[in-house]
């Protein structure tokens, strides 16, 4: 069984920053739509780890996510 | 110079007239202190991401402010909002310093990395396809 079963070939696509890639250099708290890509079901800031934002645009990005709550753009949760 | 841009939500029970009328006390208020009211955007009724005060829709209206000196009056604006009942939420900002520090980044290291980057990893991958080609092949 082991022996016969192939080898499984794994892929790691490598992660590269949303806004390095695309040049937003100002990550404007107003663009919901843009936030809302780094917002998963439970609202939370998706961590640097899984989106692969550099540290520099994930503070900006985290700036801007905390704006957007306070003006009732975003939610600060869902349930 | 410095930039500012000032957001509010009003009631949305406020008629749109008093809505006007607010938003032209506040920008009286702006100029009187010393800067420009450099956009002005009224978004309207919104529906918003969460309830406050037990109303789930408000009035967005959007104000771009620059001051050549750096005064505003900015703070009275804000105590004026924080008193009146009518607004909802607000939030200044400023946004000349990261503006600034954006368009810095733009020239200096956007388009380097990432073109570059992409064209190696193309080239990398093709080379590989062919050997296993002709490995398979021989």
């Amino acid at each position: 069984m082991t022996m016969s079963r192939p080898r499984k070939v794994f892929f790691r696509r490598r992660k590269v920053c949303k806004f390095c890639a695309d040049k937003i250099d100002y990550i404007d708290y107003k663009d919901v739509k843009l936030l809302q890509q780094f917002i998963p079901e439970r609202s939370k800031i998706l961590p640097r780890r899984i989106s692969g934002t550099c540290a520099t645009h994930q503070r900006s990005l985290q700036q801007a996510i905390k704006r957007a709550r306070h003006l009732a753009l975003i939610p600060f949760t869902t349930d | 110079m410095r930039t500012y841009e000032l957001v509010f939500i009003v009631d949305p029970r406020v008629s749109d007239e008093d809505v006007v009328s607010l938003i032209q006390e506040y920008k009286q208020m702006i100029s009187a202190g010393g800067s420009e009211i450099s956009t002005e955007e009224n978004w309207g009724r919104r529906k918003l991401a969460y309830p406050i005060e037990k109303l789930t829709e408000g009035k967005y209206v959007f104000l771009g402010v620059s001051s050549k000196d750096g005064k505003t009056s900015l703070a009275e604006v804000e105590h004026r909002m924080r008193q009146n009942d009518k607004i909802l939420r607000y939030l200044t900002v400023r946004t000349d310093e990261d503006l600034k520090r954006a368009a810095r980044r733009k020239p200096a290291g956007g388009g380097a990395p990432t073109s570059p980057g992409n064209a190696g990893g193309i080239g990398a991958e093709a080379p590989l396809d062919d050997d296993l080609e002709s490995g398979e092949d021989v």
